[in-house]
């Protein structure tokens, strides 16, 4: 009796879960928020945590002060001036988005990647390009700490790389 | 002409900040826009980024594909969260279905999160190519459409072509009172960048008495350099520390603007001024 009661109810919760699945994809599925990151074990580095949970990671414009960068965004242009070596191609033009959360205590994780043309279509940049700016936005040890009442937050932050045959022209925002 | 410049302002405005007008697709007999756009308006309440609010948008654009709004609406997230493929998907078929109410919109976009300049420009020239009135203010009020287009054509190295359509707006914005808070400052730096030294150093001291900024005395500093007045541009450096510590520099809550300086490069200015002073002190002696 007990195992057909159970067997019953493991049917059940398969038939449940494949509704479930079916509905998925019949509408676009949305996380809490446009652009979250859930964590991935196959690539996230294990030790990255976010500190107050991942229903409350905020945008980094969020608490007004504007995009914000440990020492400056002239660190930032710095680094990558000196540590991006540009690849001579002219097919490689275009956007590339990094995107990740930066946790209380100013460390970064969950690294994600767009990329597109000067049209905005999706596109594949030669991948010696994306691992150097993956790289280099990786090793930024240190983010700005933001706050909130006193309180540090962890928070979503991006940067746009411009590509210009191969050549990194500009970093947004 | 102060009343004439809000009134086109706010008409400019309208369509971004306030809700649409449902009752006016049903005057009008439009009962399918009427329903979407009731749908639509039940995101009140919720985040841009929600969920909650992006679901109501799918909806609305369910009852009815051709609702500009909707589109307009759910793209906002994915402008601010760097996604410029959806964004673009998105706030193009809002441009689509409604061009003369989002080009200008999607142009500003363009030059203030991606500096598609190219891009810009090109929205913005439509606009003006499609309307007979003032094409207004960029999305955050800051600048006239054609001060951002100006600094576009600067972007792609078009300095004296950004030059005309800079005094050209700056005089029409005089006559109405009405000057963007950094106009000077952008064509002073355009002067500089041109050598045209006297000018941009006129341009800067208006910029002083419209709104002070850091940069805006960094570059005077700069131009006083080029005229050989030492003493005049280290004191401008001095205040524009001072300013730049004060907070009073540009900022803008989504992207670094153009001629945007950083604390390091006013340090780097006084200590080449200091160093150049002691050598020539030395000379001197």
């Amino acid at each position: 009796m007990k195992k057909s009661f159970l067997a019953i109810i493991l049917l059940f919760s398969i038939l449940c879960s494949c509704q479930t699945e079916k509905k998925v994809s019949e509408k676009q599925e949305y996380l809490r928020w446009v652009g979250d990151i859930e964590q991935n074990d196959q690539i996230d580095e294990l030790d990255f945590k976010v500190c107050n949970g991942d229903d409350k990671v905020l945008q980094y414009f969020n608490l007004g002060e504007g995009p914000v960068y440990s020492g400056e965004k002239s660190k930032i242009l710095n680094t990558f001036k000196s540590s991006y070596k540009p690849i001579s191609d002219k097919k490689e033009n275009g956007l590339i988005r990094i995107r990740f959360i930066v946790n209380c205590e100013g460390k970064a994780g969950r690294f994600r990647v767009l990329q597109s043309d000067y049209d905005y279509q999706e596109k594949e940049f030669d991948k010696k390009i994306i691992s150097q700016l993956l790289n280099i936005t990786k090793e930024i040890e240190t983010w700005e700490v933001i706050r909130r009442n006193e309180v540090p937050v962890d928070y979503y932050m991006y940067m746009i790389f411009k590509i210009n045959d191969g050549q990194l022209t500009e970093i947004l925002p | 002409m102060k009343y004439f410049n809000l009134t086109v302002l706010l008409i400019t405005y309208s369509y971004v900040f306030a809700q649409p007008n449902c009752e006016a697709y049903k005057y009008y007999g439009d009962t399918l826009k009427y329903k979407a756009c009731k749908k639509a308006m039940e995101i009140k309440g919720h985040y841009q980024f929600s969920k909650e609010y992006q679901t109501v948008l799918d909806e609305s654009i369910e009852i009815d594909p051709t609702f500009d709004y909707a589109y307009w609406a759910k793209s906002i997230a994915y402008l601010k969260s760097g996604d410029f493929v959806t964004w673009k998907k998105l706030i193009d078929k809002a441009v689509e279905y409604k061009p003369k109410e989002h080009l200008g919109y999607r142009g500003w976009c363009r030059y203030q999160f991606f500096r598609d300049y190219k891009g810009a420009i090109k929205d913005i020239e439509k606009l003006d190519s499609l309307v007979d009135y003032d094409i207004g203010q960029s999305q955050n009020g800051t600048y006239h459409l054609n001060i951002a287009k100006g600094l576009c054509y600067k972007a792609i190295g078009e300095k004296e072509k950004a030059i005309g359509i800079l005094e050209k707006q700056i005089k029409l914005n005089e006559e109405e009172d009405f000057v963007g808070a950094n106009d000077y400052l952008h064509l002073g730096v355009l002067y500089l960048e041109t050598k045209k030294f006297e000018k941009a150093v006129e341009t800067f001291k208006k910029q002083s008495e419209n709104n002070e900024l850091a940069e805006n005395q960094y570059y005077l500093a700069l131009t006083y350099l080029k005229l050989d007045k030492p003493i005049e541009s280290k004191s401008c450096l001095e205040k524009a520390k001072e300013l730049y510590l004060g907070e009073r520099k540009l900022s803008d809550p989504y992207s670094n603007p153009m001629d945007k300086i950083y604390l390091e490069d006013i340090e780097n200015e006084i200590k080449t001024a200091y160093n150049t002073g002691y050598n020539s002190l030395l000379n001197s002696n």
